[in-house]
């Protein structure tokens, strides 16, 4: 077989274009790495307009989950100056935004709070980074830690800029979602 | 905690949506390994057409041996990392079947064929890296394990460093001191294992002892420096990178552990001062090993006066690395095409130099091609760490990644002029067995923390 000049220029090009496509597809499946996850549209109902006020407190809380959380906010002032430890502290509740009422346990390990599919709890709204904050634990205790975010992380309504202690059942608040440590 | 009962949901809100999309991930790889098997495949053909001007279906087998290993790998994932990071194997594929096309090609120049050739050679070895990173993914199923043989793994490490100095098991080839041999057909670098125990060593350690690296020290020039007496670490590992510089006469080695070190420590301390520290420190030695150390001499004047006839004529002078520079220079901007160019001229084509013949055949824009896939996928091992939740994970990967850059940046900074040439193999490409084992284990390693990391219970807002 005789291969002529033609044929194999045009297959090195061929395969240099190959090449290029291929890392190009890479590159437009790691999209969301350079621009960040795309943004879910909040649903109006779902956030009444209270809920973005920045003294979140117990008030804010949406109608639908207050049914749920009520027993239990009745129950924290008694233990409101307690820090979050990680042996009196076993579960974040979140008390309002979209998924109001729905709780997440806490092991040791750190707690990533972004909107990047890989922080652990993943709040895709307009108003969270996609690296927005972390709760961490530093000599067993709960620590609240902005990682930077644009619009900032929020414990008990002040901003928080350095490393936090938490107290028990205080008032997180990133975005349109806030969310409380219990035992 | 399984898997199903990680998060409690309240019947009130319906059950909590875990952002598991295995599949997803497993059959974009699929995607991506399938065509990375096709660049591969013709990559082979391209070179049977340029070079002997037809189709050898004979060794076609060497493309399909490679895929259906890759292949297997990605169903091994399937069942025991499914959350793994999609793209480490497919860029990993290429870049081992491009290297196994190029080492081909200059068999094929140097009339080398049958069972006994290099790329032969570079298959199988290539075969035996996919197999142990199988066993890796199979027996490591939680990198937290590594964190507990951390000082053995620093044994190892260093035992593996210094086993070719070993009287009648080591074998010095071409100058430096970095090879075993057992019986006459195989030799093997086990320095390039040593790079992964050291790895983890040095991630484990600088987790337990950072502190004290990190929070005292005085302030100079705004920088804090450590004390004295917290020098210790830093101090021991440029022993050990020098003693590799003059008893095995390996600049690269050396340059690659102080590296690795170096940024893990900045990693684990965030404090610019260590790398202040020890590129000073590296300097220094790499100054005096210069002066007092011959052939670190010749290195440098084989870099700064690369040109010069007497350089290019002396023996030991820069003839290879100019050969290496000519063949560039003819590869232009889109290259000669595989299997057109003459890259055989240069010593070691197939290895040290294996950037220098792609960039002959297959031009700038191929040559772009093949770092921007190393870019990819030391970003991918950056990304790994950056997501990991401990901190043990997070030094690993970006150890691993950074590695495998380093390694990068040594050995082509040396083949273009850019820094002096050193021996080391290009990750993934040259021909070479222990680099191709030691760098699928890493490739294993970053898929399992990758994992681990996707894997942890999970929220969505």
């Amino acid at each position: 077989m005789n291969v002529s000049e033609l044929t194999l220029l045009v297959l090195r090009f061929g395969f240099l274009l190959l090449l290029w496509m291929f890392i190009f597809g890479i590159v437009y499946a790691l999209r969301s790495d350079l621009f960040g996850q795309r943004v879910r549209k909040l649903k109006t109902d779902a956030t009444p307009a209270p809920a973005f006020s920045l003294s979140a407190v117990p008030a804010a809380v949406p109608a639908a989950a207050a049914a749920f959380t009520a027993p239990v906010a009745r129950a924290s002032p008694a233990t409101d100056s307690d820090l979050a430890t990680a042996h009196n502290t076993t579960r974040l509740i979140i008390t309002s935004g979209p998924k109001a009422g729905t709780e997440f346990p806490l092991g040791t390990d750190t707690i990533t709070i972004g909107r990047s599919s890989d922080s652990s709890l993943v709040i895709r709204d307009d108003y969270t980074s996609t690296h927005h904050a972390r709760l961490m634990l530093w000599n067993d205790e709960w620590m609240l830690q902005d990682l930077d975010s644009t619009n900032g992380t929020f414990l008990a309504g002040s901003r928080v800029t350095v490393p936090t202690k938490i107290p028990l059942n205080a008032t997180v608040k990133i975005g349109a979602t806030s969310f409380e440590l219990r035992r | 905690m399984s898997k199903a009962s990680a998060l409690s949901a309240q019947p009130a809100t319906g059950p909590v949506r875990r952002l598991h999309l295995p599949q997803k991930l497993r059959n974009l790889e699929l995607f991506l390994v399938l065509i990375a098997c096709f660049i591969n495949a013709s990559a082979v053909v391209l070179v049977q057409l340029g070079a002997l001007g037809e189709l050898d279906p004979t060794l076609m087998l060497l493309g399909a041996g490679l895929s259906v290993l890759v292949i297997s790998l990605h169903v091994v994932l399937r069942f025991v990392a499914r959350d793994a990071d999609p793209f480490i194997l497919p860029i990993a594929t290429v870049l081992n079947g491009i290297g196994i096309a190029m080492i081909y090609r200059i068999d094929i120049a140097n009339k080398q064929g049958g069972w006994e050739s290099a790329a032969v050679r570079q298959t199988v070895w290539s075969a035996l890296a996919i197999f142990s990173a199988i066993v890796v993914l199979l027996v490591i199923r939680n990198h937290r394990v590594l964190f507990r043989y951390t000082y053995i793994a620093g044994l190892v490490g260093v035992l593996l460093l210094f086993l070719p100095l070993i009287p009648g098991l080591g074998q010095e080839i071409s100058g430096a001191r970095v090879w075993i041999h057992f019986g006459s057909f195989a030799t093997f670098q086990p320095g390039e294992i040593a790079k992964i125990a050291l790895a983890v060593f040095f991630a484990g350690y600088l987790v337990r002892n950072r502190d004290s690296l990190s929070m005292v020290g005085k302030k100079i020039f705004g920088a804090r420096f450590p004390r004295f007496r917290d020098l210790g670490p830093i101090l021991v590992v440029w022993a050990l990178s020098m003693s590799v510089i003059i008893f095995q006469r390996d600049l690269g080695t050396a340059l690659l552990y102080f590296g690795l070190f170096l940024v893990m420590l900045y990693l684990a301390t965030g404090r610019l001062s260590w790398v202040i520290l020890g590129l000073g420190l590296f300097l220094g030695g790499a100054v005096i090993a210069s002066q007092t150390l011959n052939y670190v001499n010749g290195r440098f004047t084989n870099w700064l006066d690369a040109l010069n006839p007497d350089v290019y004529n002396a023996k030991g002078g820069s003839f290879q690395l100019v050969q290496g520079l000519f063949g560039l220079a003819k590869g232009g901007l889109l290259g000669t095409g595989w299997g057109q160019g003459r890259p055989e001229i240069t010593p070691v084509p197939q290895s040290d130099y294996i950037i220098a013949s792609l960039g002959e055949e297959l031009g700038l824009a191929g040559l772009f091609a093949i770092l921007a896939l190393y870019l990819l996928f030391v970003a991918r091992g950056f990304r790994i760490g950056f997501a990991g939740q401990d901190d043990f994970g997070k030094l690993l990967a970006v150890g691993l990644a950074f590695v495998v850059a380093l390694q990068c940046f040594i050995v082509i900074g040396g083949v273009t002029r850019v820094i002096p040439l050193t021996g080391l193999t290009t990750p993934f490409l040259a021909a070479g067995g222990s680099s191709l084992v030691a760098n699928w284990i890493i490739a294993a390693l970053l898929l399992r923390l990758s994992d681990t990391v996707r894997n942890q219970p999970r929220l969505v807002v």
